[in-house]
């Protein structure tokens, strides 16, 4: 299933925003500002729903089309014709689409299977869900968990190339050996040239205070941007 | 509005292609995602945290509401969705650089695509169809997809030292924690919240400011406190 790489999932998701207004503001640039209030907020709520790893929101008024020459061998031959004549080069140009209805863009990448995912999606920033899908098409019907995860799956397109150039472990993992990482750095700068009873000692100490095989325990929090908010 | 999220850069790109040759299109992303060797380029770019390309049909536009207008396109559509680490100019050009072959292979039907070679018409290619994130979210914003490569390799190699020498002889334990550094000499760097280098820096820094002024806050607090007590 190429939504899936090992343990790693990528979700896209489009769901077409109604046409209309809220006080005189189209509800695409409505859903555009209220995702943008969240750039403002402590940390984004997505940093609640968990084994998030990256995601992205926008909103896709519309599709483009680039017309300038392109490589491929008709594009080259009508650019030759284009010499020749006027018409010839505007008859060359590419068909201009235009979508009719504005798209809420949610491109995720999280470890897990998806209904697990969506569902602890709905139930850590429901709010925030509700607010940000009110004026898509068909989410009046969505009063639940179970609803949301039937929803987005109406919504969700299929991958047809997923490529995990990182790791595909649970994030609270990742985040630990991060934490890990870190820690570990600073033990290893600050002992150098210590005697061997005093480094193991030290050593232990540092393990005692790490705790590596605690996930619950000293760790980096999701979303985490600054380094003094680490749980020590 | 904002790409990065600390030291991610996100991606959007969404290009036409004929819909008549999508199917091409989604024929070489099935034989590059059975067959792992085709990737092989990809994965000498250690920039990437997660890459994937999605092919909507024309007619492949969600359509949840009878109230909803069908979508009338002449193009399917392939929506690219990277997070990398670096600046644009990087990621692109170390695209352009590693697998100049295989990017055209998966673009090579998209409607005026240039090719990847030579880099300027690439990069106006890319920018003009390149769409900006309204909110773009990293678990790890201080890491880059090495870091997080690097700190599994550190935390494995931390167990399993712990698990032989916690409770060695002295001696013996500097002989393998030396070992242990000689391995990890490359996986140890610092994470920062640096560099910072778009639009969200003002976000970031208003955030940081708003913290600096919280802890002000509770720092006067505190001392009134102990004035009254």
């Amino acid at each position: 299933m190429p939504d899936k790489s090992g343990n790693a999932y990528a979700l896209t998701i489009l769901s077409p925003i109604r046409a209309g207004h809220l006080d005189e503001i189209a509800y695409a640039d409505v859903v555009r500002s209220r995702l943008d209030a969240w750039n403002f907020l402590e940390n984004s709520p997505m940093a609640r729903v968990p084994q998030t790893y990256l995601c992205r929101y926008f909103v896709l008024d519309d599709v483009f089309t680039q017309s300038l020459g392109g490589g491929d061998v008709f594009g080259t031959w009508q650019d030759f014709l284009s010499i020749f004549s006027d018409r010839a080069r505007r008859r060359a140009l590419p068909h201009e689409d235009h979508l009719k209805s504005r798209y809420l863009v949610f491109s995720c990448n999280f470890h897990g299977d998806l209904d697990a995912y969506l569902r602890g999606m709905w139930l850590a920033i429901g709010n925030e869900i509700r607010h940000a899908w009110e004026f898509c098409y068909a989410f009046d019907q969505v009063r639940n968990a179970d609803d949301f995860v039937a929803y987005m799956k109406k919504c969700r397109l299929k991958a047809s190339l997923f490529f995990v150039g990182s790791n595909d472990d649970p994030l609270d993992e990742q985040l630990k050996a991060l934490y890990l990482k870190q820690e570990f750095g600073k033990f290893v700068v600050a002992h150098q040239g210590v005697p061997a009873a005093q480094l193991q000692q030290a050593y232990r100490d540092f393990i005692a205070r790490v705790e590596p095989a605690n996930l619950a325990g000293p760790s980096w929090s999701p979303g985490q941007y600054r380094l003094r908010q680490e749980n020590q | 509005m904002s790409n990065i999220a600390g030291k991610a850069y996100a991606m959007s790109v969404i290009t036409p292609v004929r819909w008549y040759m999508s199917w091409i299109n989604k024929l070489f992303f099935w034989v590059a995602q059975k067959r792992s060797s085709t990737l092989k380029g990809l994965v000498t770019l250690s920039l990437i945290h997660y890459a994937r390309w999605v092919v909507i049909g024309r007619k492949q536009f969600p359509r949840l509401h009878p109230d909803q207008p069908q979508e009338d396109l002449r193009y399917s559509y392939m929506l690219f969705f990277s997070n990398f680490n670096g600046s644009w100019d990087q990621y692109v050009d170390s695209f352009t650089f590693s697998i100049p072959s295989g990017l055209d292979l998966f673009w090579k039907w998209n409607i005026r695509y240039p090719r990847s070679v030579p880099l300027t018409p690439f990069h106006e290619y890319i920018r003009y169809n390149q769409i900006e994130a309204t909110h773009y979210y990293s678990a790890y914003p201080l890491a880059s997809s090495n870091d997080v490569k690097a700190a599994k390799k550190v935390a494995q190699a931390l167990a399993g030292f712990d698990a032989r020498c916690h409770d060695a002889e002295p001696e013996a334990f500097l002989k393998n924690y030396h070992a242990l550094l000689r391995d990890l000499q490359n996986d140890l760097g610092d994470m920062r919240p640096t560099p910072i280098v778009s639009m969200s820096a003002q976000q970031v820094e208003k955030r940081r400011q708003r913290d600096v002024r919280k802890e002000q806050e509770r720092l006067a607090a505190m001392g009134e406190e102990r004035k009254h007590a």
